[in-house]
């Protein structure tokens, strides 16, 4: 390895590396320090925020609120992103390749644009689901959805349609064709693509900005609103929490996927 | 097989299994038509209705006063320029840092060690943003871990501290913290796909390795390096979080400016107009991303 790269970018890929995990870090260390800010020197290491945090209205039920709001986006945008994953693999039609643009096209637009569209959607059209956990969770299905797309159509693609084409030649109905033969080879797929989701929506931030209700907050939206008048070891020891929970999810993700053939090959 | 779909398929072969194809795409399609084309397109219609405090539906009176006052009004234009100048800034930015990772992921062939620098950028990608501002902050603010030290080593004066944050420097220095795995999720797929013997050949025929480096693999990497700082101008003009927690509200930025039209002074109209050009501005870096190499390059974006 370090006979094919180059020192210099060596140093500067770690260096990379650093700017891109220390505040990672940093808040690990800011929820288990002893003092009431974390300084440097640290002042030692102590569960006193993490206690905090634990018995803290505020976080928890933002924690639980999250973890809610993540669940039910999940299980919806496993179900839809499945079923176009399935279709854009086995359709073949001018324009395909624009129906799935339009369908992950959400991810990477303005958060804060998509969510002020549905506040006033809701609001308009008197759906009565602005500022509550559905319309939280719509706005969160289309910035999870494009994921499970994503990861369901890599796994698609690995995989031998001709299993199930053999399978319906036996004289399976197309239901069962699919049940006992594709669905099990895509499975590990289907359930990365939802962990991603689940993952999404618990760290989504600006959709929920204008769909969140004050008294119902999801954990981002509560943390950046006490981040903004003072720095609370709390939120950081609810940050440890969260950091646990990605990083947990991104294990599990490997063991289901190949990330790094999902991550090249798209 | 069925009795029904045999006989179907006994007249045109699988057209009732392509029927039921399209079954699948039905319920997403209905998904994003109800809450992401109409509700987009109302904030357009929005857009054009004159400025009523308060009023939030649709009426017929169309007019264009939104958008004269956007662009009469030097700081909303200026708010737009800042805007466009932080995606741009940061998209260099964090080109420049992210190529040695992604360079060093693509190139770490141990198949152990590449995972684990992936699962690395997945996570740090996946992680909430205001937990990683909250890291920032904590490292960089006035009282924070850089000005402590600064001060313990006597380089500076308590009371002086340097300002990293609550201006332009602040907000960059988070979008690239922000920006950064998407870049290098981009950029390692057309790295690892380079032929490496491209480079061996020009070094054989005698090129320093940073000669060989700067005449063949940079250039082979320009489709990722494209791509790549498209998709972070988007992202990075899109932002909220970071404008707001790393420059105190200081640094107005359109997407800050739609908060306050719509949040705080309930101005609908202007605020969708205001949305409308950051839409625009963040679609067509998408459109041309997608133009440029949705085939070459990785990643989940």
């Amino acid at each position: 390895m370090g006979k094919k790269i180059p020192l210099p970018m060596m140093i500067l890929a770690i260096l990379g590396f650093c700017y891109m995990l220390l505040p990672i870090v940093i808040v690990v260390l800011a929820g288990l320090t002893a003092g009431e800010f974390l300084t440097f020197p640290p002042k030692g290491l102590s569960f006193r925020w993490v206690i905090a945090f634990l018995q803290s209205e505020k976080y928890l039920s933002s924690f639980f609120f999250s973890f809610k709001l993540a669940l039910m986006t999940m299980v919806i945008s496993t179900i839809l992103g499945t079923a176009v994953a399935l279709f854009l693999s086995r359709a073949q039609f001018v324009g395909r390749g624009a129906m799935r643009a339009f369908f992950l096209s959400p991810v990477v637009l303005p958060g804060v644009v998509i969510g002020f569209a549905l506040y006033a959607f809701f609001i308009s059209t008197g759906m009565g689901i602005s500022r509550t956990i559905w319309g939280l969770s719509i706005g969160h299905i289309l910035y999870s959805t494009p994921y499970v797309i994503g990861t369901v159509g890599a796994a698609l693609a690995s995989y031998n349609v001709s299993l199930e084409e053999a399978a319906r030649s036996l004289g399976a109905s197309p239901l069962r064709a699919f049940r006992k033969v594709t669905l099990p080879n895509i499975a590990q797929g289907i359930q990365a693509g939802s962990i991603f989701a689940f993952i999404v929506s618990f760290g989504q931030f600006e959709v929920s900005l204008f769909l969140s209700a004050p008294n119902s907050e999801p954990l981002p939206i509560a943390m950046y609103n006490s981040l903004r008048y003072k720095f609370d070891p709390s939120a950081a020891a609810a940050g440890i929490f969260a950091i646990t929970l990605v990083i947990a999810s991104v294990l599990l993700t490997n063991r289901l996927v190949n990330i790094r053939r999902l991550l090249e090959k798209q | 097989m069925t009795e029904a779909s045999a006989q179907v398929g006994f007249h045109q072969p699988g057209s009732y299994q392509r029927h039921m194809k399209w079954l699948l795409v039905v319920p997403l399609v209905i998904f994003w038509v109800i809450f992401f084309v109409i509700p987009v397109g109302l904030m357009f219609a929005t857009s054009f209705n004159s400025q009523i405090i308060g009023q939030v539906a649709v009426t017929s009176d169309l007019t264009l006063d939104n958008y004269i006052r956007f662009f009469s009004r030097s700081n909303y234009l200026l708010a737009a320029w800042r805007s466009v100048l932080l995606a741009i800034v940061v998209s260099v930015i964090t080109l420049i840092v992210a190529y040695p990772m992604a360079y060093l992921i693509a190139k770490t062939e141990n198949q152990a060690r590449n995972t684990f620098l992936l699962i690395l950028v997945l996570s740090a990608m996946q992680l909430d943003m205001v937990i990683r501002l909250y890291g920032m902050m904590v490292i960089l603010g006035d009282n924070g871990l850089i000005n402590q030290m600064l001060a313990g080593l006597g380089l500076i004066k308590v009371d002086e501290p340097i300002q990293f944050m609550y201006n332009f420097l602040g907000v960059v220095l988070g979008l690239v913290q922000f920006a950064l795995p998407f870049m290098i999720l981009t950029l390692m797929g057309v790295i690892a796909g380079i032929d490496p013997s491209l480079e061996e050949a020009a070094r054989s025929l005698g090129a320093s390795r940073r000669r060989a480096f700067l005449r063949v693999t940079l250039p082979a990497s320009m489709p990722g390096i494209l791509s790549g700082s498209l998709l972070v101008f988007a992202l990075s003009i899109s932002s909220y979080i970071v404008p707001a927690l790393m420059g105190g509200f200081r640094v107005g930025v359109l997407p800050i400016h739609i908060f306050q039209q719509v949040a705080e002074g309930a101005r609908f109209q202007f605020g969708a107009t205001i949305s409308v050009i950051l839409f625009i501005l963040s679609a067509a870096a998408v459109a041309t991303y997608l133009r440029v190499g949705s085939s070459k390059s990785g990643g989940l974006a």
